[in-house]
């Protein structure tokens, strides 16, 4: 039941100001001023779990610098007046996995990204965890998916040819006491769906993982764990999804509806406006700005920061699957992170979680590695802090109901939501794709009669990569195309072949860092310090482009600002 | 007046308080003979080797490195460079093969210090 | 095609080359395996002057220093694999087998029964001293900045900051301003600068750059190129004092913040690595614990000359073929142990049974001045050398001899004691 008088009662408890609470449709509208983003933060909590659909959060922060969002620096009208069944917007993992499901059906699919590439945000910032969903709490959306999700990936990765590692999670015990509750926690795991829980005592523990912390007392083991490279299973169901038929717009931003009664008409863009039978909102931090603008907006979304470190490829002898450590008595959704192989061969450190007022902001501060150093690095006692070769950030999509919003609008005809997208959202994306989807084809069923693809193949044939092939299989593809046989970078042991595949591709890679998605050329140990140049003439040349265009990541990033020298009107006497 | 100047002869990097000119040239700081020549040196007429590139017209050898056969004075160096940014190598030159007679009216011949070769097929 | 051979050398930089030449004098049959297109390492790049004052007497340019190497390796007809890449390592009985790639063998083995692994070292990045930020396009290491200008002709910023008084960065500094760019100024942590003396004076102040000592970038500022960084002094303990930053606005940064060794190909067979160094722990013919297995020039510890790069990368070649040719008897290891005011030392073992003279190359920790240098064996000192000063980016070489060890010497202790600032 919701209680807008248990909401007013919470708001006032906080002590920080002059706060209220009004109910709007089925969810409640807080409004009001404080000081801090902590406060803000606190009143969205505060209002949560109180029988609402959703909370938004209107409350002013005086003295909030805005957000400086990013906005593509196109103009253009080359989509004015096309039409789509199924317009998505965000592409990122959901809305690429949605996409690709889409395509199953006889349909004109669109993905709408702003970025320059696919997987730019949360999709790419994260650990790769396939989370074996022992976290979420029973009865949630989170759990639902995540468990289905987690079961889909196998075939998603046979399908796809992304790699997937189930390695298994283990979950640290601090204080032998806690072994007590450990047949508790199984039981749960159990009723939850979760496939597969093994208690392990501190031997065991140091059996699977002879360099765990000394400090450990036993562990509980989840099999079902796994862990794939984000950016790989984004760039694989979009680039599936091509293969089927749909279209990925990237640099193209939605700015608004116009909306028709009850249905959005039109969808507005830097690139000209676009009819759509349906839209589906997989917007990821910006998810709440888009339901606003068809007036459906019933909650908000806050970022909440993690801080990654990758550590060598050396360590990755070190530990053989994920091992955290959770701390008793920190919230649920703050005590994730630990250490965790990547497909690739490295171990991840962390994420932490720090809530940040900027959805965009990725910047890493000197704080976010003490907390990394200090509470993640002594969990595997192999480990030394010079075994980072970089870090990164990444900003989680979360409501303040802490839970998923996977659902067709109340009161849009034509919009179905995937928002609030966080962990465990990567383990839970097919599961969340296979859903929307239905939803989808449901709303277009009342507007046109949808027919099952024929010609949809699930399996696509991913650009060979090197390191996965036997060296006979890598003779043969040399002699086939010699460009293979050309090592440009030299940690991740990259061919000039493989950036040239990675650029013709379906969802072409188009800057040194989409290389860098594509086929890790530059993620070793010396960070591109080698590569980033010979990547650069590379990308110039396919693309026809002059080096000077050459982009990192973003237009605006260009890698070398001229010639050295402007070209010359004489000629040496030679 | 003194001037100080750090003698670059050996690594110990005297420091060298240095009056007068000429004849009357005063060194002091320095640990051995070769303190007093540099400061000399510095003081009238500092010059040093330029070190730089030359565009060509081969795409695999986009820029060619070059150096002054000689010294340049330090206050010619950019007069240099400018001549030198509107050269294009168009033959493929070894070191030592001259690339600019004489440098920005310094008299100082500018040479390819690099192989420019043919590629690989040279090696195996 | 040779597939089997006395000596492979991985790796035609300076030290590669002359351990091939040397190798070959020595009358082993020995090649090249190179992954870039062209011999030379990272000389290519490295087109200013000032190479060679000790090996050859004269200042010579990188380029010019690397192609008398090229042309004595082609004179005595060595092979070079270029453009290929060695894709494993491992041993096979008394020898060793590499599995390489390249664009005309596609994959092929070759086998030797000695091993020189020449292969440089890589440069040190922002995020591994922590600087922080988001991750805009400009931040550059400076080996990466010499690639550009000096290789592709690419201008990469116009207005520089230069992290780390290091010679590349140093060098860089000058480069950036010749070619057009604006350099705001050197930053370095520590209190002193790294390069050479030399490289103040002729890149820094012959054009007026300023040198901020004890200050250090933390932030980088820019979302989609660098727009700025933050510099902090830092207190003696080399920590920075963030209170007191300030933005110096800039579109690129370039780091010189250090080199590490490269031997990452070597650690499956299971090399013994010095902690201090990065490189393998060897004898003074530089052989690893693994037998057969060399090492020479950066990948064993990072030089300031390329003049001990060479020399190294000939002990190297010409302990190679020896052993190759079977002509080494078993070792008989002594340790050399460092004390007092040195960073390093290498050799860290001594072979008593291969006897001669060991070249010893050592830093010291800190600048110290009146220093003084013993080598002792049990009671008997072998050696005394003084220094009016010693620093720390400055390495020091000594020969020694070891008929003059007593017989049965256990260990070999190398003792530095200076005084401070002197």
């Amino acid at each position: 039941m919701a209680n807008i008088r248990a909401v007013q009662k919470a708001l006032d408890a906080l002590g920080i100001g002059k706060l209220e609470a009004r109910p709007w449709r089925r969810s409640v509208v807080l409004e009001g001023r404080v000081r801090t983003w902590q406060d803000y933060i606190r009143a969205g909590y505060a209002a949560a779990g109180k029988g609402f659909k959703g909370v938004v959060n209107d409350i002013e922060v005086e003295g909030l610098e805005r957000e400086r969002e990013y906005i593509p620096p196109v103009r253009d009208n080359t989509l004015e007046g096309k039409q789509f069944d199924v317009i998505v917007i965000g592409g990122g993992v959901i809305g690429c996995a949605i996409a690709r499901e889409l395509t199953r059906w006889q349909l004109r699919v669109a993905v709408l990204e702003k970025e320059d590439d696919v997987a730019k945000q949360t999709s790419s910032r994260n650990n790769g965890m396939i989370h074996p969903g022992i976290a979420p709490a029973r009865g949630t959306k989170k759990l639902h998916y995540n468990i289905l999700g987690n079961r889909m990936y196998t075939q998603a990765a046979r399908e796809l040819g992304f790699a997937l590692e189930r390695c298994g999670s283990l979950i640290l015990l601090e204080k032998s006491w806690y072994r007590l509750l450990a047949p508790l926690a199984k039981q749960q795991a159990l009723q939850k769906g979760v496939d597969g829980v093994i208690l392990l005592s501190r031997r065991e523990v140091f059996r699977r993982e002879p360099y765990a912390t000394p400090a450990q007392r036993g562990g509980v083991l989840l099999p079902s764990a796994g862990v794939v490279a984000p950016y790989d299973v984004t760039v694989a169901f979009a680039e599936n999804a091509v293969e089927n038929g749909a279209q990925v717009f990237l640099h193209t931003m939605v700015q608004g509806f116009a909306m028709e009664h009850d249905r959005i008409a039109r969808v507005l863009t830097n690139r000209g406006r676009i009819r759509a039978k349906v839209v589906v909102n997989a917007a990821g931090v910006w998810a709440d700005k888009v339901a606003g603008w068809a007036n459906d907006r019933f909650f908000t979304i806050h970022g909440r920061k993690g801080t990654i470190a990758i550590l060598d490829k050396k360590t990755r002898a070190y530990q053989s699957g994920v091992l955290a450590m959770p701390r008793l008595g920190s919230k649920a959704h703050t005590k994730g992170g630990g250490i965790n192989p990547t497909v690739e061969g490295n171990l991840l450190m962390g994420p932490n979680a720090v809530e940040v007022p900027w959805r965009e902001d990725w910047s890493t501060g000197p704080e976010d590695m003490e907390f990394l150093l200090s509470r993640h690095l002594p969990l595997n006692t192999r480990l030394r802090p010079g075994d980072i070769i970089t870090y990164f950030a990444g900003v989680r999509a979360c409501t303040f109901e802490e839970d998923f919003v996977v659902e067709p609008s109340e009161y849009v005809a034509n919009l179905v939501h995937a928002a609030g997208i966080q962990s465990p959202g990567l383990a839970a994306a097919p599961a969340i794709a296979r859903d929307v989807a239905e939803m989808a084809v449901k709303l277009l069923s009342g507007v046109m009669e949808v027919r099952p693809n024929p010609r949809f193949n699930p399996v696509r044939r991913p650009n060979p990569r090197l390191t996965d092939l036997s060296l006979e299989e890598r003779a043969l593809l040399i002699r086939s195309n010699p460009a293979y046989g050309r090592i440009v970078c030299r940690c991740e042991a990259v061919s000039e072949g493989e950036i040239v595949a990675a650029v013709k591709s379906p969802v072409p890679a188009l800057s040194v860092d989409a290389v860098k998605r594509r086929v890790r050329a530059g993620m070793g140990r010396c960070q591109g310090g080698f590569c980033t140049p010979a990547v650069l003439d590379i990308l110039a040349r396919e693309t026809g482009v002059p080096p000077t265009r050459v982009v990192k990541g973003r237009p605006g990033s260009e890698l070398v600002l001229a010639p050295t020298k402007e070209p010359g009107e004489g000629s040496a006497d030679a | 007046m003194a001037k100080e100047l750090i003698c670059i002869q050996c690594p110990q990097g005297c420091r060298l308080q240095v009056s007068g000119r000429g004849e009357g040239l005063k060194v002091r700081g320095n640990k051995c003979a070769r303190g007093i020549a540099y400061a000399g040196k510095e003081l009238t007429n500092p010059s040093r080797t330029l070190t730089t590139t030359v565009r060509t017209c081969f795409p695999d050898f986009p820029v060619l490195p070059v150096r002054t056969r000689g010294e340049v004075p330090l206050a010619r160096i950019f007069a240099c460079m400018e001549e030198i940014n509107a050269v294009r190598v168009e033959r493929r030159l070894r070191p030592g093969d001259v690339v600019l007679d004489r440098l920005a009216g310094t008299g100082v011949p500018l040479i390819a210090t690099a192989d420019m070769g043919e590629g690989k097929a040279v090696y195996h | 095609m040779r597939k089997d051979w006395d000596v492979i050398v991985i790796g035609a930089g300076p030290a590669g080359l002359a351990a091939a030449a040397a190798a070959c004098d020595a009358g082993a049959g020995v090649c090249l395996v190179e992954r870039e297109s062209r011999p030379g390492g990272i000389l290519k790049q490295c087109i200013h002057d000032g190479f060679g004052l000790v090996r050859y007497g004269e200042k010579l340019t990188g380029p010019e220093y690397a192609w008398r190497d090229i042309e004595a390796v082609r004179r005595r007809n060595i092979p070079i694999w270029t453009e290929t890449f060695l894709l494993e390592l491992q041993r096979a009985g008394d020898g060793f087998v590499l599995t390489m790639q390249n664009r005309e063998q596609a994959v092929f083995q070759l086998t030797a029964r000695a091993l020189v692994a020449a292969t440089g070292c890589r440069e040190r990045t922002a995020r591994q001293i922590f600087i922080h930020g988001q991750r805009p396009a400009g931040i550059y290491t400076a080996g990466t900045v010499q690639h550009m200008i000096n290789i592709q002709g690419y201008l990469p910023g116009r207005r520089c900051v230069i992290l780390g008084s290091g010679d590349i960065g140093l060098i860089m500094a000058r480069r950036l301003v010749l070619e057009g760019a604006r350099v705001e100024g050197v930053y370095e942590i520590k209190p002193e600068p790294s390069g050479l003396t030399r490289n103040l004076v002729q890149c820094l102040q012959d054009y007026n750059i300023p040198l901020h000592l004890s200050t250090t970038v933390t932030r980088v500022l820019g979302r989609e190129r660098v727009e700025g960084v933050v510099v902090c002094p830092a207190d003696e303990n080399l920590r920075p004092l963030p209170d007191r930053g300030r933005i110096v606005p800039c579109d690129t940064l370039v780091l010189s913040v250090g080199l590490i060794p490269e031997n990452d190909i070597l650690e499956p067979l299971g090399v013994e690595l010095n902690p201090r160094t990065g490189g393998p722990v060897v004898d003074q013919r530089l052989a690893a614990n693994v037998p057969g297995l060399f090492s020479c020039g950066n990948a064993l510890h990072v030089n300031d000359l390329v003049d001990y790069v060479s020399e190294s990368g000939e002990i190297a070649g010409r302990a190679a073929a020896a052993y190759a040719l079977g002509r080494t008897q078993p070792p008989n290891h002594a340790e050399l142990v460092p004390e007092g005011d040195i960073l390093y030392a290498v050799p860290g073992r001594l072979d008593l049974a291969a006897g001669g003279k060991a070249v010893v190359y050592l830093r010291a920790n800190r600048t110290i001045g009146n220093a003084r240098l013993t080598i002792s064996a049990g009671d008997k000192t072998v050696l005394r050398k003084r220094y009016p000063v010693l620093r720390p980016p400055e390495m020091e070489r000594i020969v020694l001899d070891l008929a003059d060890l007593p017989a049965g010497a256990g260990a070999v202790k190398l003792s530095l004691r200076g005084e401070e600032n002197g």
